[in-house]
């Protein structure tokens, strides 16, 4: 047991160290002091000032919230109608070495929308649905610009937060892949091509095993979109395993960075935050309370692993780690840490079969889900993060005899409008669709397991589909040919659309309408929110408010579940 | 001369009901639960009688007119 | 300036409290119509769920064949529980209002309709109703009369009883001109003579009306933080109904199916009730305390901005030092003996009749001096702004002058004579005990220097701390030189100061103040005091002020106290206060409701061991959260209506306090209450 605790610990411990850098250095890329230049502005100015010339963008030109919210809408209809397009003529396209033919319709719609949304959910496996072509033009393309969508928006919310303008959305997206997301990702393309994932357009390696018998083993381009798939959030992988395929994620080593590149971006952004509002002492207290529920979430998940399956350990007759859909070269330890960390960062990629994972882990990861913070998404994680702490501050601002403000701006009705508006888009968007579903358990929804984990199964896709992250307790007759397919395909886009670009809008808004708030001077008055006294508040709220909305549908899926195993 | 009074007697009728808030309301929500009903029956899969359809159909019109209402509130709290 | 002790003052007529009780209950009924329930969101979701009980009462399997014991009971419990809460609310409610009702009516006694005497143009007089006066009109009272409107006086001069509002018995000198004393008060009564008043407000736009209206409630614009906290329990009340709606075809999935008026009740259960349910109360029992510190103010609004200000303008006299300087000391200057320096104060204040100029003239006659000059002669030189100086002309020419030091001496080197040496040494002497230093001179030659002492206001020192600990930072205007004026504020503990102060700077100090997005308030009286009453964020005139500060100011303090600013921004925080604590509490208590609830109506799915409480039963364990989330509201009416108690901390402590009271013991409470509760339930056989 403590052999995995401390192989835990030691993927942690670079994730605590590298971040403050990235941080740092983001905050330079998106000129949080526009006096000091970007690191490396003589390698990517030049590029970048083609990139704007080409596409006649004026990187001047300083947009309000509605116009940035335009500019991401317009921007993200354009990508879906490309990758859509390039999805369904696929069968006549070359780097189709598989010849694979036009998937159906609302596979390829929820796909486009999946990966522009970066969810990365899929109804399908990679190496037997999409050619070369569609996965690195079309699904690596998105995976590029969902990321630094929502990188620019976590940017935007933060500059508007701290009372600068917003930014553009077009010079924002450019520099979040030329100067953050493109290096590294090649870096950590290049780790793990050296360490042995494949990259070739090459056909399908054909072997002959030791009994005679052929058979095929699926290669491709797999390195570069693996690296983007971790780094971004997308998590949605070249083969249907995911992460557990060996060409995904080969040995310890490509675990362990792959983990780290989940968590990094969202958590540096934290940082970043901190050298915006010119505190750094409020960033580690964020930092901190993240890492700790983080880190909490990790253990849970952690013991019910490694204490097994009662029902299993009372035949075996000693307790066992649950091993079942783990894969031996991770164990229960890095599989554990790895499901938290997707699920907390809204990545999506699995190294392990989630729906084999005790009542426990089923419970943190849909909580992770639910919460959208323990680091959260690409950018707009950061952003839900603050949207918790000016709901904390409108709390407690009151308990102290004042307006409340957060950074000197008042939070007014405006502000608690929008936030609510990004606190109501979860429950409908995971909720209704959740009730619809098992409401019509037989014709719609396919469900592998009855009972309380068929619950945990479709509300974990819903969840995973709004929260934008993608992964999947599987399970569920979700794909094309299956009759419940199209259901599926359908109801999961809606989730993901709605919980993708509402709250974008409302986060936009929000920060839009705090830049242009009279900052109010600090008094003995002014409740401090860079305190442990405020962060713990915060961790309360969010824990309440989180907990408050989805009790009841925990406590009849993994709760239940977990009672239920115990019993027997 | 009788059938065109009789014909504007009905419109002045139908434009009272109508103008009345109420009315107007019911009337939509009893035809929108003539659609609901069956698909909530459907949905428990014979379990209930049909009268208890309706009434739960009702049920939820009743909740989502709460939501809508609900949201009322949130986007102009100064009207309540 | 009144000098009675605030315990001792005569406040507005006391509320009687007698058929209070019987009105609310009676308005509770009343307020159950939809057209006012629909105001109030939390509360009309736990109406329309009793009306959903009730109907489950006559036919428990209406939505749906459910099964179990004596379900009729069992639903109709949680109607009449339901019902209850709702009543309750509307109680709160009609329990503040019926308070401000009482203290509206004590008002409204003063403002019966009388007759008026309104002069037309040719200057004949009619007899109108007081009602149907309009702005602008002139009116005529007499002896006796009641004043019919609010207004300025044109013309007469008059003693009125303004009793009625400020509860000080003696009357008032009303004459025209005066900043102070030309504005009147509809309701107030005119004790002798007549005087001419132009109305300046309309009926049922004057101060008292507005008054009436605030503390009745019937004006319910709701105040920002108020909108915003509306905001966030629609929303949470919309995150509960999703839920709870969403819960019955997971739990049919689940096979552990739940009767519609089990959700309803989880659903009302968790829904901000306690809050949602008093939330109105907080507020009309707000304005109420304001009224009872005879405040008067226009909107509550007004009342929260209070608690948000960051700065707070004060001028030196009357409210950080006692009214009136005395004469301490004179002080002789080298070529002059001390008698002939009292001498010469003394015929400089012979027309002064000032306070300061009194205690002139019996220092010097205490020094021995004696009056010479004969007052039917001689001409008295008013005090003006402008040349700062004032005293007395001899019939031969000689000119007595007393003033600011440095206007004394531009006085005398016009009449071509010589400063003494010895002036500053005096000046700075007198300056640095925080006296205000008076030269005097006659013609040409300086006599001395008069010591006149400030005397500051005991306690006011001490209330200047609480207000820096609570933020506040206290800027004090005087048109003291700076010596002075930076030792008494030093002895005040005022953080700033601004010496040798005319009104127009006032506006200076607060729009400095606003550009650097601090809220500011202040208290004044005098005409030219309106500007910057009006861009203050929170004005504060005085009643014995003018009309025209009154209009500009946002608030008017009927005792004329500057120092109850101080009292008003206590209130204004402790309303958010108020509504923070219960909002935390109504969330925290959701906790303990879960705990109670879930694993009772989901016992079929196994979950019974969360059962932490150990309650009899599933139908006691909902009954028990259902009471208590009923009862917490009665429970806290007294809590809402008095306000969480404020105490001058800062901001940290006071989250620290709060957290700790609101929202630890909003989780603690309800586990404790529930399960007592659940023991009575079980004790008269209902589980």
């Amino acid at each position: 047991m403590w052999q995995g605790l401390f192989q835990i610990a030691l993927t942690l411990l670079p994730i605590v160290l590298l971040t403050p850098i990235l941080g740092r250095y983001m905050a330079r890329v998106f000129q949080a002091n526009p006096a000091i230049p970007a690191p490396l502005d003589r390698i990517f100015a030049p590029l970048e000032r083609g990139i704007y010339r080409l596409s006649q963008i004026d990187d001047r030109e300083m947009m309000t919230g509605w116009h940035y919210a335009r500019a991401i809408f317009a921007s993200n209809i354009v990508m879906a109608i490309f990758v859509f397009t390039l999805l369904m003529t696929q069968g006549g396209l070359p780097l189709n070495p598989t010849g694979l033919g036009a998937p159906t319709w609302d596979t390829a719609l929820h796909t486009t929308i999946s990966f522009l949304t970066n969810t990365d959910q899929q109804h399908y496996s990679g190496e037997t649905t999409f050619s070369y072509a569609s996965q690195v033009f079309g699904l690596g393309f998105l995976m590029f610009t969902s990321a630094a969508t929502g990188l620019a928006v976590g940017i935007a919310f933060i500059r508007g937060l701290t009372g600068r303008s917003l930014g553009n959305f077009y010079v924002d997206l450019v520099r979040s892949i030329t100067r953050i997301l493109l290096p590294l990702s090649i870096y950590i393309a290049l780790l793990l091509l050296v360490t042995g994932v494949p990259e070739t357009l090459s056909p399908p390696v054909t072997a002959t095993t030791l009994d005679g018998a052929t058979q095929t083993i699926s290669v491709g381009p797999v390195a570069h979109l693996e690296s983007i798939k971790q780094l971004g959030e997308n998590g949605g992988g070249f083969f249907g395993a995911n992460s557990a395929h060996p060409f995904e994620n080969p040995n310890g080593f490509t675990n362990l960075v792959a983990t780290i590149s989940m968590v990094i971006i969202p958590a540096a952004l934290i940082h970043t935050y901190g050298i915006f509002a010119g505190n750094p002492r409020q960033s580690w207290l964020i930092f901190g309370m993240v890492f700790i529920i983080f880190i909490i979430s990790i253990g849970i998940a952690a013991i019910g692993e490694y204490d097994g399956n009662p029902i299993i350990n009372a035949q075996l007759g000693s307790p066992q780690p649950n091993l079942e859909g783990k894969e031996v070269r991770f164990g229960w330890a890095q599989t554990a840490l790895w499901a938290v960390a997707t699920t907390g960062t809204m990545c999506g990629a699995v190294n392990g079969m989630l729906d084999s994972f005790m009542p426990a882990g089923g419970l943190v990861t849909l909580f992770n889900l639910f919460l959208q913070i323990i680091w959260g998404g690409q950018g707009t994680g950061t952003a839900y993060l603050f949207v918790y702490l000016i709901l904390a501050v409108f709390l407690t601002g009151l308990m102290v005899g004042r307006t409340p403000e957060f950074l000197g701006r008042k939070i007014e009705k405006p502000e608690i409008i929008l936030a609510s508006v990004v606190l109501l888009v979860h429950p409908i968007a995971v909720l209704i669709p959740s009730a619809i579903t098992l409401a019509f358990p037989e014709t719609l929804s396919g469900i592998s397991n009855a009972g309380f984990h068929g619950i945990s199964q479709v509300v974990y896709e819903y969840a995973s589909a709004s929260a934008n992250n993608g992964s999947g307790l599987e399970g569920l007759a979700d794909s094309a040919p299956a009759a419940t397919g199209l259901w599926w395909n359908l109801s999961a886009s809606m989730s993901m659309l709605f919980g993708r670009y509402v709250p974008i809008l409302a986060l936009l808004l929000l920060a839009d309408g705090m830049s242009r708030k009279q900052p109010v001077p600090m008094t003995t008055g002014t409740l401090r929110t860079d305190t442990v006294l405020f962060t713990s508040v915060t961790a309360g709220v969010i824990l309440v408010l989180g907990a408050l909305s989805f009790f009841p549908i925990l406590a009849l899926g993994p709760i239940a579940e977990a009672f239920q195993i115990s019993k027997l | 001369m009788k059938t065109i009074t009789v014909i504007e007697d009905l419109q002045s009728i139908a434009t009272k009901l109508s103008s009345r808030k109420l009315t107007r309301y019911l009337l939509w929500s009893s035809g929108i639960n003539l659609i609901l009903a069956p698909v909530v029956y459907a949905a428990t899969g014979g379990t209930i009688s049909r009268e208890q359809s309706y009434a739960l159909g009702l049920l939820g019109l009743v909740t989502v007119a709460l939501s809508i209402y609900l949201f009322a509130v949130i986007f102009q709290p100064e009207k309540f | 300036m009144t000098s009675i002790p605030r315990s001792q003052r005569k406040h507005t007529p006391k509320a009687k409290s007698k058929g209070m009780f019987a009105r609310a209950i009676k308005q509770s009924f009343l307020k159950l119509d939809p057209r006012i329930a629909v105001k109030n969101p939390v509360m009309f979701l736990v109406w329309i769920g009793t009306i959903i009980t009730a109907v489950m009462t006559i036919d428990p399997n209406i939505f749906g064949t459910v099964a179990g014991g004596d379900l009729r009971l069992f639903n109709g419990l949680i109607c009449v529980i339901l019902f209850a809460t709702v009543l309750f609310a509307n109680f709160a409610e009609a329990f503040a209002e019926g308070r401000g009702k009482a203290q509206a009516d004590a008002l409204r006694a003063t403002k019966s309709d009388t007759t008026a005497r309104k002069v037309l143009a040719d200057g004949s007089i009619s007899d109108i109703s007081s009602t149907s006066l309009r702005k602008g009109d002139i009116v005529k009272v007499i002896a006796g009369d009641m004043i019919p409107a609010d207004g300025e006086v044109t013309s007469g001069e008059a003693a009125v009883d303004e009793s009625a509002i400020t509860g000080e018995s003696a009357p008032v000198l009303k004459q025209p001109g005066t900043d102070i004393a030309s504005s009147v008060t509809g309701g107030t009564r005119i004790l002798s003579d007549e005087l001419l008043i132009r109305v300046t407000a309309d009926p049922g736009k004057g101060f008292i009306d507005r008054m009436i209206s605030l503390v009745e409630g019937a004006d319910r614009s709701k105040t920002p933080n108020e909108i915003a906290l509306t905001v966030l329990l629609a929303v949470l009340t919309q995150v509960f109904l999703i839920v709870i709606a969403t819960l019955s075809p997971v739990a049919n999935y689940a096979k552990a199916p739940v009767s519609i008026a089990v959700l309803v009740a989880l659903l009302v259960a968790l829904i901000p009730t306690t809050i949602g349910g008093l939330l109105s109360a907080i507020g009309i029992a707000g304005m109420d305390r304001v009224a009872q510190f005879n405040v008067i103010a226009t909107s509550g609004r007004a009342v929260e901005a209070c608690g948000d200000i960051n700065t707070l303008v004060l001028d030196k006299t009357g409210t950080i030092t006692l009214g009136n300087r005395l004469a301490e000391e004179f002080i002789p200057m080298a070529t002059h003996d001390l008698a002939s320096v009292a001498q010469i104060a003394l015929g400089s204040s012979l027309f002064d009749e000032t306070p300061e100029g009194k205690s002139i003239v019996i220092l010097a006659q205490k020094l021995g001096a004696v009056q010479e000059v004969d007052r039917a002669t001689a001409t008295g030189i008013e005090f003006s702004a402008r040349t700062r100086m004032s005293g007395t002309d001899l019939a031969d020419g000689t000119e007595i002058r007393k003033g600011a030091v440095d206007a004394i001496k531009g006085f005398v080197r016009s009449r071509g004579g010589q400063i003494p040496p010895d002036l500053d040494a005096a000046y700075e002497r007198v300056s640095r005990l925080g006296g205000t230093p008076l030269a005097v001179c006659q013609g040409d030659d300086i006599y001395g220097v008069i010591y006149l002492k400030d005397i500051i206001k005991p306690g006011i020192r001490e209330r200047f701390d609480q207000m820096r600990q609570m933020g506040i930072r206290t800027v004090m205007l005087t048109g003291d030189n700076k010596i002075t004026a930076s030792v008494i504020a030093a002895e005040a503990g005022v953080d700033d100061f601004i010496a040798e102060a005319t009104p127009e700077d006032k506006i200076e100090v607060i729009r400095a103040e606003q550009a650097l997005g601090k809220l500011v308030a202040m208290t004044g009286d005098g005409t030219n005091d309106a500007p910057a009453l009006a861009q203050a964020n929170v004005g504060v005139a005085m009643n014995s002020g003018t009309q025209a500060a009154k209009e500009a100011a946002n608030m008017v303090d009927l005792d004329s106290d500057p120092t109850k600013l101080i009292d008003i921004v206590t209130i204004g925080k402790q309303l958010l206060i108020t509504r923070g604590a219960l909002t935390t509490f109504s969330i925290a208590n959701d906790v303990a409701k879960y705990f109670a609830i879930l694993p009772a109506i989901f016992a079929s799915a196994g979950i019974g061991s969360l059962n932490v409480m150990n309650l009899a039963s599933a139908q006691s364990a909902i009954l028990s959260a259902l009471i208590y989330n009923a009862l917490i509201i009665p429970a806290l009416i007294p809590l809402a209506l008095k306000g969480v108690k404020f105490r001058p901390l800062t901001a940290e402590q006071l989250l620290q306090r709060n957290i700790f009271i609101y929202g630890l013991g909003g989780v603690i409470a309800p586990f404790i209450a529930i399960k007592a509760i659940d023991v009575l339930v079980a004790a008269v056989g209902l589980s």
